[in-house]
């Protein structure tokens, strides 16, 4: 009979160092994570994506020169200053970043104007942010890594589609991963396919063709550039709360949290009117 | 003055016929106790009124049916695709039917208030003891429309003919096949082929809207008919006896506190239907089996179930030639456990404390430590399973690796349960030993002498039970006395001693304090003495002998498989 008294001591402790192990290794590695000279960000146009309608413009031809070096381009300079540190001089990739030859100009435009680059901190799986740079720049900065090499897919153009196709395309080919309601969900090692609420229509084309991260790429053998307009209109009309027609969307995250809303709000009422009915009994 | 008179004579002529006024009179005059707690059951009874009005208007639109149809109608993503026509009509109903989301979310809202309800009405008489006997009939009854409120639940999810529904319906297909022999042609039966079939959504349907809410609209009656026959339990209390009721009349007083509970009831489902929603079919889409979304959860009432599934290692094995597919231990065995110990729960109940009186009066949840803790280390357990089946929100949430939210989900299925029983037991023992004070007066000394009784043994020997009944006695004592003890089921009893007789008194007391204030008032003269339970351990050598014998038995059982297991291998390997 002891034994039951010691035993949940013993027992919380395992928990709690379990818990410390999964924890622990997170703000290790977000500490002794390099923090590159932050851009410049004067001529940054907050929100200001506009969809690039020329691919893969000439290194310097819109760009001022640089104040630093008249004869660098605005796109190399920008480059040098926050992309070389760890992907090298000329892009060809050092310990600390991959080789940049040849991903294409979709690869570059959709992970700086989705922000997740350039990091400002070591991350697996940077999340989606404000960009931190201005399209023109962005543009630069593309047409700059071009110049190393060529291939890799364009920057596509992306007009209307049907929605429809796009639901149907959506649920087969991005729901098990993305989440029908577009919240995204969990994968393995604690990556995650992202949410799709801030993404825009270029930047969903541009991952289709892309691949970024452990999401596959879908070429034009697979999904034609009318299906991949398709599929972007479709996201475009799951992001924000225009299906949320029933209300409150409760995160779109699925049965338990409606669950948790019928416990927390539902019940606790009904039981709370039940324990006011019963206090006003015998007066 | 008019309706009076009609209402008088509609009565009269019904009465002079069929002869309704005792009934009636017997029904006005029950008396309903004023705990609020009294009242969680009738939260669930009228859920199931508003799920009956609401499930009406929605079987006016709902087609089912798997057959093509093209939807048409003003949900733009869906318009001219080809779905099933349960699908397209629950689309229909949500976008193109006027009130109709509001209808079909606060149906679903309310099922799941329903199956709340059931559970909290559920836990308040498991606690209080109120399903002991004579009630034990009303606690099988109350068990079974648990079961079918999760099965229509279910069934309710499922007919749709969506994604993330159809997923689930997959998941209890592959669960009811994983038994053993029988697994495959149950589901064949009940499907009527491979998954999916054409037959499912209309086999469902007549189950969800018409067998099951008809059998369960039955269980109410009699549940309620004998709620009325035996008359309400109620807690203990100035005037209360085992013999009376103590509340108010169901005629007038009652039935108008009733009437604001339905009117809250109604007013909570249909603000949280029209505010919040649930279950947004358009968005998760039609079910394809090649398709699949996640994050996936059910419902919650059957959460636990899809928890357990993610918690257990997958596990298989062979007996006598039978593959045991992996769902079979947590899908089968693990919800045929629950409900069967659910279901036999009063019986144990009564073998554990040896009590076998008609109680009319609850136990206040402390008054039984084991009891409490079994309960809290059970719904520990049931805690950590529904936290399983969201797992995947949580790791998304949470940014971990799902495999990690899993690693120490099991490692609290495990941990938690015994722990939080313990706590609660002996939560429940310090405050019946501290008479009867709240748990904030609890001090530190309070918990540790509940723990001190704890390693000394829990007192044993059966309690006598008789009431008054002279006992013989073993020694002679020098003078009358009173003696106290606490007996197996930790209350507290006294006896009057005297030289050649014994006189145990009728009533079991909560503390001590109360035991030796009842015996005092009886005997103000004779001194108290606290004593071991009287009686001992009876046949103490039989139950060692019977103990012995299970095990031998069951080891002998173990020995009898293993060496069918080595013949089954020597002859495989012979081949």
């Amino acid at each position: 009979m002891t034994g039951t008294e010691a035993g949940p001591a013993r027992r919380i402790g395992v928990i709690l160092a379990v818990l410390g192990l999964a924890a622990g290794p997170v703000p290790l590695s977000a500490s002794a994570a390099p923090t590159p000279v932050p851009p410049d960000t004067s001529a940054a146009v907050p929100g200001g994506l506009v969809s690039p309608a020329t691919p893969g413009a000439g290194p310097g031809s819109s760009a001022p020169p640089s104040a630093t070096d008249p004869a660098r381009s605005r796109g190399a300079d920008l480059f040098l200053r926050s992309c070389a540190s760890c992907h090298g001089p000329r892009g060809e990739g050092t310990q600390r970043g991959p080789s940049l030859v040849g991903v294409g100009p979709a690869s570059v435009d959709f992970q700086l104007s989705t922000g997740r680059m350039p990091l400002d901190q070591e991350a697996a799986q940077p999340p989606h942010r404000r960009p931190a740079f201005s399209a023109a720049d962005i543009q630069a900065i593309v047409g700059h890594v071009g110049s190393f090499g060529g291939g890799g897919p364009q920057i596509p153009t992306v007009g209307p589609g049907d929605l429809r196709e796009g639901r149907e395309l959506f649920l087969a080919h991005c729901a098990a991963c993305h989440s029908a309601a577009g919240v995204g969900a969990t994968l393995t090692n604690g990556l995650v396919a992202p949410s799709l609420d801030r993404s825009t229509p270029v930047q969903v084309a541009e991952a289709i063709r892309v691949g970024p991260g452990l999401m596959p790429a879908f070429p034009e053998s697979i999904l034609s550039p009318a299906q991949v307009d398709a599929v972007a209109s479709y996201v475009q009309h799951l992001r924000g709360d225009r299906l949320d027609r029933g209300g409150a969307s409760l995160g779109r995250l699925g049965p338990m949290t409606e669950g948790l809303v019928a416990w927390v709000v539902g019940l606790a009422l009904l039981v709370g009117v039940a324990r006011w009915l019963g206090s006003r009994a015998g007066r | 003055m008019i309706t009076r008179w009609l209402l008088r004579r509609l009565a009269r002529s019904v009465d002079d016929r069929l002869r309704t006024a005792p009934v009636v009179r017997r029904v006005l005059a029950a008396v309903f106790p004023d705990h609020w707690s009294f009242m969680l059951g009738e939260i669930a009874l009228y859920s199931f009124v508003v799920l009956v009005l609401t499930g009406v208007f929605l079987t006016l639109f709902f087609a089912p049916s798997t057959a093509d149809t093209v939807y048409t109608g003003a949900y733009a993503p869906l318009d001219g695709a080809r779905t099933s026509a349960a699908y397209a009509s629950t689309v229909r109903l949500s976008f193109d039917i006027r009130a109709g989301l509001l209808m079909r979310q606060s149906h679903h809202w309310a099922a799941l208030l329903f199956v709340g309800a059931i559970v909290l009405h559920l836990l308040r008489i498991f606690f209080t003891g109120a399903f002991r006997r004579p009630r034990e009939m009303n606690w099988l009854i109350g068990v079974t429309m648990l079961a079918l409120a999760l099965f229509n639940g279910f069934t309710g999810y499922s007919i749709p003919d969506d994604l993330l529904s159809g997923t689930g319906l997959r998941i209890l297909y592959s669960v009811t096949q994983s038994i053993p022999l029988v697994g495959e042609w149950l589901v064949f039966l009940a499907a009527g082929g491979e998954f999916p079939t054409d037959e499912m959504v209309p086999r469902m349907f007549v189950s969800h809207v018409l067998l099951v809410p008809a059998v369960l609209a039955a269980l109410i009656a009699i549940h309620l008919g004998i709620l009325i026959r035996q008359k309400h339990s109620q807690f203990p209390g100035p005037g209360r006896t085992e013999n009376n009721v103590v509340g108010s009349l169901f005629w007038p007083s009652y039935t108008v506190r009733t009437l604001a509970l339905f009117a809250w009831v109604l007013a909570v489902t249909f603000a949280l239907g029209g505010l919040a929603q649930i279950n947004p079919v358009w968005i998760y889409g039609p079910f394809d089996p090649a398709q699949a979304t996640s994050p996936a959860q059910p419902d919650w009432y059957v959460a636990w179930g899809d928890g357990a599934l993610r918690l257990f290692p997958a596990v298989e094995f062979r007996i006598f030639g039978q593959l045991v597919p992996s769902p079979f231990l947590p899908g089968v065995v693990f919800g045929g456990l629950t409900f069967a110990g659910l279901y036999l729960w009063p019986f144990l109940d009564r073998r554990h404390g040896r009590d076998r009186l008609a109680h009319q009066l609850l136990d206040p949840p402390r008054a039984h430590p084991a009891r409490l803790g079994f309960g809290v280390a059970v719904l520990a357990l049931f805690a950590v399973l529904l936290a399983a089946a969201a797992d995947d929100v949580i790791a998304t949430i949470l940014r971990v690796p799902v495999l990690d939210v899993l690693a120490i989900l099991r490692v609290l299925a495990l941990a938690l349960p015994v722990p939080a029983g313990v706590t609660a037991y002996l939560v429940a023992r310090a405050l019946r030993a501290n008479g009867g004070r709240g748990v904030g007066d609890l001090t530190r000394a309070d918990v540790r002498s509940a723990g001190r009784l704890v390693c000394v043994g829990s007192p044993v020997g059966g309690a006598p039970t008789g009431i008054g009944t002279p006992e013989g006695t073993a020694e002679p004592v020098d003078a009358d006395r009173v003696e106290l003890w606490r007996d197996r089921t930790g209350l507290w009893r006294w006896r009057y001693r005297g030289a050649s007789v014994s006189l145990t008194a009728n009533r079991a007391y909560p503390s001590r304090a109360e035991a030796e204030r009842a015996a005092r008032t009886a005997y103000g003269d004779l001194s108290v003495w606290e004593v071991a339970p009287p009686g001992g351990r009876p046949g103490a050598p039989a139950a060692v002998a019977a103990r012995a014998g299970r095990a031998a038995g069951r080891v002998g059982g173990y020995l009898a498989l293993a060496a069918v297991a080595f013949w089954r291998a020597r002859r495989d390997r012979r081949r």
